[in-house]
Parts: structure tokens; C-alpha cells; sequence
């Protein structure tokens, strides 16, 4: 980085117009959405959808925004974080990696991606397909999510993403494996990173695809307390009779704060499933909300969060029943060492045409460290009257006739606690519908858990 | 010398749980390669000694000692006294839900022996225990005593304690909730255990199980101590007359 800081300001929503061929409703929108940041507070813990996240902590005037004004390249070598993830869910997949630096996209001449499937950088989709884009990105068909409402780090990510990735599988197209999309925050601090992420599974079509944030950990460790920012966007649309299923793994540096919103919409007998696996950074904060906008839709929303040290974890989901006849299930477990701590809030919402909704929500939180904390808490809001709603939490320490029993087997009580914790949390991502998933994620849980 | 000394010597052991004298004065020496049978009514101590034995952080010594293998093993947290050759099956397995049979027999397996078994090698092993003791092959990928019957519990006790091979088993109500054709499977699993290398420690509430078992010593305990000891008539003399004569051998006055 230079010596003159970046802050956000208008000068970067015009620089990011500028260096790249992005069509004219976007730079509109970039603008209309930075002037709304400028006018909207920073949250504070006093807003209820801020309370659990110190926010306070975060001086949004020192942070450097990186814009990405690379191209889009092919990988001249694939990097280690990809041939790592690819190990388990399977070599030669299709991958976009990003640092703050570059752009690469890797095995995107595969089969897979014929048929007319594009997936790219979302800097390269903004400039090669347009208006496509503009049916999900312009102004007027933008979603309205309940965190896009007033609040400042949504319009942050509105007008500033300038990193990302494009997934759109056309009609009847089925992708068979899984496509790859990994951001690493490099080595940094003090920067603030802005993704978007975009996936579109038109009718009848069928893709899975896997989303890595990750950070070089090694080198932000130590002296440095100066924070970072990664304010992501992510967007689905399943079509009916579609289904995606979606993972998303993050596992950022101590000094970065997180925030990430996630808008699911699922139409006409369409599927979702979606897991989220959060393993590290000073603060997550993220918001996933889920429209089953017509009949028949499904989603199936997991999460996995393991928590050490300090690390505070503040989750919200919201299962939005609009239409007749959909259903909807969660599963979000939380396990913490140490004193990190997590909110869950959740909340099913059943419009007065949601007849017929089923719904299931489940949170249990496994509290290893003796200073841990967790809350949890279910929030109904049902004016449908011929509705199946069910909702369960739990929080409690690792079961002592569990490690007991483990122990007398000869496995120490740091064994003990991994294998319970790894089943606590296999049950969530075992059947995990991207294959390979599973192991993959049981191998990252069980690095942290040594770390 | 080292051939003569005793596997497990407990000498006035006195154990209490949160803060109610459960043992009072417990005194038994098994000698590697026996097999001892523990009789008493229920809440007599019986599983009270064999948690200790094992080291479960609610039982407190208060008095006395475990002597095995020539070391004092009272302070020794449970995974050391396994890596020692000491191992419990329990009256009442734990569920632990997402750790599956298999993954947890490997991993206790290698912790026990100290190092990794080659993964065939221990297939063929384990499939062999599993035909002994008629256990399917589904049962290795279920999670651990989860939605297990009482039967397949017990089943998977007896497993783990022919994988581990301990110098001493201890083996708490084995017997509970078998039907007649479980309990001859697992019986017929103990007695594969109780070899020249591996003592076994039987408490039971019924004789049931000696009529498959043979033990070497009987023991009748009662308010947490062992108070009669004889051979394997024993157990048929309880069996038939009750514990009640035992009380009234040992307190004329016929007064417990």
C-alpha cells in the first residue's frame, strides 16, 4: 500500500467505475447507495442487529480499500489453498482465486463449464454479460432483504464491491461437481475488502458451488492490533424446480472483521441447501436470509461455528415463508474454546399466504472453554394459521460422562474433546450435499481445534 | 519376584460421592489371569468400585490404595490407567452422536497400544472379533451407542475390550438386560478375554452369568466392602439362599 490512505470515500466509488467497462446503472447505483452510507450512522450495539458485535472496535477512517484493478488471468500454477480444498472435493475443478492483488481463474476449460454455463470473476461478468447481471443487480430489481434496510455496511458493499465471482447455469444444465471460489485477504492489514458473490440456477438446472474466504494467518499474528474489514455480498437465485447447494467456509485472521450477508431466493419446487462453516476471525457478523418465494420451495440452511480465543460469532438467519406450501430447516451448531462467544438469532417468518409452511429450526451450542458464551435465540413471527413451525436450542459444556467414557479408552482429554466436538459436528455436515464436503470440513475442524 | 506380585492390589479403600461415603474399607488382590466375580445387591458399591478403578472424576479416595502393576494408581487421570492395561466396560455405555464405531475404535485402539495399527491389519482383526461376537458390519459406521439396543451395548463393551486386550478387565454388569441368547454371545466374548494376559474383574447382581463364566473367586460385597469370599460355589449358594444369609452370618443379631 502507498502512503496515502484510501479511506472509503467517493473518490473510490469513482475510481472503481472508472478502471473498469461497467455499465452505466451500476456506476448510478454505486453512487445512489454511497451517498444513503453517508448519510446512515455506523451501527452501534444499541441497534438490535448490531448488539452482539463490537463495532465500536472498528475505526472505519483507517482502513485502506483495496480496489482490485487487475484482470482477470488464467493460473499460471494452482495455488495451495485450491489444491488443498480440491483434495477432498475433487482435482481439476473450476476456481477463481483473489487476493487483493490479482485475479486468477483455473480449470474453467473443463467440460463442466460448456452448455453455456459462465463462471467468472464478477468484474469480467459486469463487462461481458451486463445485462444479464442487470436483472438481479440494477437498482429496481434489486432484493430487499431485512439487513439491506438502513444500514450502513450493506450500501458499504453496494456501492465499493469490486471483487467476486459470477456462477450462471442455464435452463435444464446440470453441473455434476462443484465450482471453486476462494478469496484470500492476503497479508494485509488495515485494509478493507469488499466481494460480491452471484449465483444464478435458472429452471430446472442443478450446480453446487463452494465459497473459501481464507487469510495468510502467519504474518497478522503478533504486534499488529490494526484491524481489517471483509464486507461480503452474496446472492442466490434458485429457479424452479432448481437446486444449488452452496458452502461457504470461512477461516480469517485475528484482526479481521467479517461481515457477511447472504440473500437465498428459491422459486416453484426449487431447492436450496446452504452451509456455512465459520472457523476464525476477530469478529464474524453475518446475516442470511432465505425467500421461498413460491410454492414448493425448499431450503436447508446448516452452519458449523467453532470459536478459540477471543472470536465473537453473531448469527442471523431469517427463513422467509411467502408463499404457500414451502418448507424450510435449520441447523446451526456452535462450538467454543476459550472465551469466544456467539449469538444466534433466529428467525422463521410465515406471511399470512404461507399456508401449509413447515418449518424447523435448531441451534445447540457446545461450550469447551470456561469463560465461553453463547445465546440463543428463536424468533416466530407466523400470521399463516395451518402452519408447522418447531424450533430447539441447547447450550451446555461437552458431556463429562462422554469424556469419561472416551478417556477410559486411552484417548487424552484434549482427544476426547476432539472426537466429541468433530461428531457434534459431523452430524451437521456429513450429509452435506457437495461432495466431499464432509471430510474436508471435519479435516479443517480438527486443524483448529490443534491450532 | 515380579512374577509373584499381584495384578491389582486394593488395600482399605475408602471412596465417597459428593461427599457420602460410598466404599468403606475395600480389600481385593487379583493375580494376572484370573477371573473374579463381584456379587452384591444393587447399590451395594459394586459400580461405585468399578468407576473408581477407572478414575471417574466424581469418586474421591479418601483412604487407602490401588495398587496395579506395582504402581499407585489413585491419582492417575483414566487414559493413563488404560495405557497401563486397565479397562472398564461399562453398566451403562455413553451415546456419543457423530463419532462413529469405527473412527473410535481406531483411535482408542492406537492410544492404547501407542502407535498406529496398519489399516488392514486391524480390519482383520476387528472382523474377527466381530464374527466372535456376532456383530454386524453396519455397526461400525453407527455412532457410538447411539439408538444402540442394550444388547448391542453390551456388544460393543466386550469388542473393544478383545481389541484392547487390557491385563485386567473390568467388566460392570455385563450380564444387565441380556436375553438368554445375547448373554451366551457375550459370554462366550469373556471368556475369549480371560486369557493367561488378561484378568477379568465380573460384578454382577445374578449368578445367571456363572453358569457361562467360570470364576475363579466370588466375592459378596456389601455396604461397600467385600465381605465373604469363596470359590466358584459361591455364586450358587447366593443364587440359591438369597444375600440374606450372608448378612446374618456376618451380624448374628441379624440386625445389618
Amino acid at each position: 500500500m502507498g502512503e496515502t490512505v484510501k479511506t472509503i470515500a467517493k473518490e473510490r466509488v469513482d475510481e472503481i467505475t472508472k478502471q473498469t467497462s461497467e455499465p452505466a446503472w451500476l456506476k448510478d447505483s454505486r453512487l445512489k447507495a454511497f451517498e444513503s452510507y453517508l448519510k446512515i450512522p455506523t451501527p452501534c450495539n444499541r441497534d438490535e442487529n448490531w448488539r452482539r458485535t463490537e463495532v465500536d472496535a472498528l475505526d472505519l477512517s483507517t482502513l485502506n480499500v483495496v480496489v482490485n484493478d487487475s484482470k482477470e488471468k488464467k493460473a499460471a500454477k494452482e495455488p495451495a489453498v485450491i489444491t488443498a480444498a480440491l483434495a477432498n472435493l475433487g482435482k481439476n475443478l473450476p476456481y477463481i482465486y483473489t487476493t487483493p492483488q490479482s485475479v486468477e481463474i483455473g480449470n474453467a476449460d473443463s467440460e463442466l463449464l460448456s452448455k453455456g454455463v459462465i463462471f467468472c470473476s464478477l468484474k469480467t461478468a459486469l463487462a461481458q454479460h451486463a445485462d444479464l447481471l442487470s436483472k438481479y443487480l440494477a437498482p429496481e430489481n434489486l432484493p430487499c432483504p431485512d439487513f439491506a434496510q438502513n444500514d450502513k455496511f450493506y450500501l458499504m458493499n453496494q456501492s465499493l464491491f469490486n471483487s467476486g465471482a459470477f456462477l450462471y447455469v442455464p435452463k435444464n444444465v446440470v453441473l455434476e461437481s462443484p465450482v471453486l471460489n476462494v478469496l484470500s485477504s492476503g497479508e494485509e492489514t488495515s485494509i478493507a475488502i469488499f466481494p460480491r458473490v452471484i449465483i444464478i440456477v435458472e429452471q430446472g438446472a442443478k450446480a453446487e458451488f463452494v465459497n473459501l474466504c481464507t487469510a495468510d494467518k502467519h504474518k497478522t499474528t503478533g504486534e499488529s492490533q490494526a484491524l481489517s474489514l471483509v464486507n461480503s455480498s452474496i446472492e442466490t437465485y434458485v429457479g424452479a424446480n432448481a437446486s444449488l447447494s452452496y458452502l461457504d467456509v470461512s477461516d480469517f485472521s485475528a484482526n479481521t472483521f467479517a461481515v457477511s450477508r447472504v440473500y437465498n431466493e428459491v422459486k416453484k419446487d426449487g431447492s436450496l441447501h446452504a452451509s456455512t462453516i465459520a472457523l476464525g476471525g476477530w469478529q464474524i457478523k453475518s446475516d442470511i436470509q432465505t425467500n421461498l418465494k413460491e410454492p414448493g420451495a425448499k431450503s436447508d440452511i446448516r452452519g458449523v461455528v467453532l470459536g478459540a480465543g477471543n472470536e465473537r460469532y453473531s448469527f442471523n438467519t431469517i427463513q422467509d415463508h411467502i408463499a404457500p406450501d414451502t418448507s424450510s430447516t435449520i441447523n446451526f451448531r456452535v462450538a467454543l474454546k476459550d472465551s469466544s462467544s456467539s449469538a444466534y438469532l433466529g428467525t422463521i417468518r410465515v406471511s399470512k399466504e404461507g399456508q401449509r409452511t413447515d418449518s424447523y429450526q435448531s441451534n445447540k451450542n457446545l461450550l469447551l472453554g470456561s469463560n465461553a458464551h453463547a445465546d440463543s435465540i428463536p424468533k416466530l413471527e407466523i400470521l399463516a394459521d395451518d402452519v408447522k413451525c418447531a424450533h430447539g436450542a441447547t447450550v451446555g459444556p461437552a458431556d463429562k460422562e462422554q469424556i469419561f467414557y472416551l478417556m477410559s479408552r486411552g484417548l487424552s482429554s484434549l482427544e476426547a474433546e476432539e472426537l466429541i466436538v468433530t461428531g457434534f459436528f459431523r452430524q451437521v455436515v456429513q450429509s452435506c450435499p457437495v461432495d466431499g464436503a464432509g471430510d474436508w470440513i471435519n479435516s479443517l475442524v480438527a486443524d483448529k481445534i490443534h491450532s | 519376584m515380579a512374577a509373584r506380585e499381584p495384578l491389582l492390589k486394593i488395600e482399605d479403600l475408602w471412596v465417597s460421592v459428593e461427599g457420602k461415603d460410598i466404599l468403606k474399607g475395600v480389600n481385593l488382590t487379583i493375580n494376572p489371569g484370573e477371573v473374579h466375580a463381584i456379587m452384591g445387591r444393587n447399590g451395594s458399591g459394586k459400580s461405585t468400585l468399578s468407576y473408581t478403578l477407572m478414575g471417574h472424576p466424581r469418586y474421591h479416595i479418601n483412604r487407602g490404595s490401588i495398587i496395579f502393576k506395582g504402581e499407585e494408581i489413585g491419582e492417575l487421570p483414566p487414559d493413563e490407567r488404560a495405557k497401563k492395561g486397565l479397562s472398564l466396560a461399562f453398566q451403562y455405555p455413553v451415546a456419543i452422536p457423530g463419532v462413529s464405531v469405527s473412527n473410535f475404535l481406531r483411535a482408542s485402539v492406537k492410544a492404547v497400544r501407542g502407535k498406529e495399527i496398519p489399516v488392514k491389519e486391524f480390519r482383520q482383526e476387528l472382523k474377527a472379533q466381530m464374527a466372535l461376537l456376532e456383530v454386524k458390519d453396519e455397526f461400525l459406521s453407527r455412532y457410538i451407542n447411539d439408538g444402540f439396543s442394550g444388547g448391542e451395548k453390551k456388544r460393543l463393551e466386550i469388542l473393544q475390550m478383545t481389541l484392547l486386550k487390557p491385563a485386567l478387565a473390568v467388566l460392570d454388569e455385563t450380564d444387565s438386560g441380556l436375553d438368554i441368547d445375547a448373554l451366551k454371545v457375550v459370554s462366550t466374548g469373556i471368556n475369549t478375554l480371560a486369557t493367561e494376559e488378561t484378568a477379568v474383574l465380573l460384578i454382577t447382581h445374578y449368578q445367571r452369568i456363572l453358569n457361562y463364566v467360570k470364576p475363579d473367586f466370588v466375592h459378596v460385597f456389601q455396604s461397600g466392602q467385600i465381605v465373604k469370599t469363596g470359590g466358584s460355589e459361591l455364586s450358587e449358594e447366593l443364587e440359591e439362599r438369597g444375600y440374606d444369609w450372608v448378612t446374618q452370618e456376618l451380624t448374628p443379631s441379624g440386625v445389618a
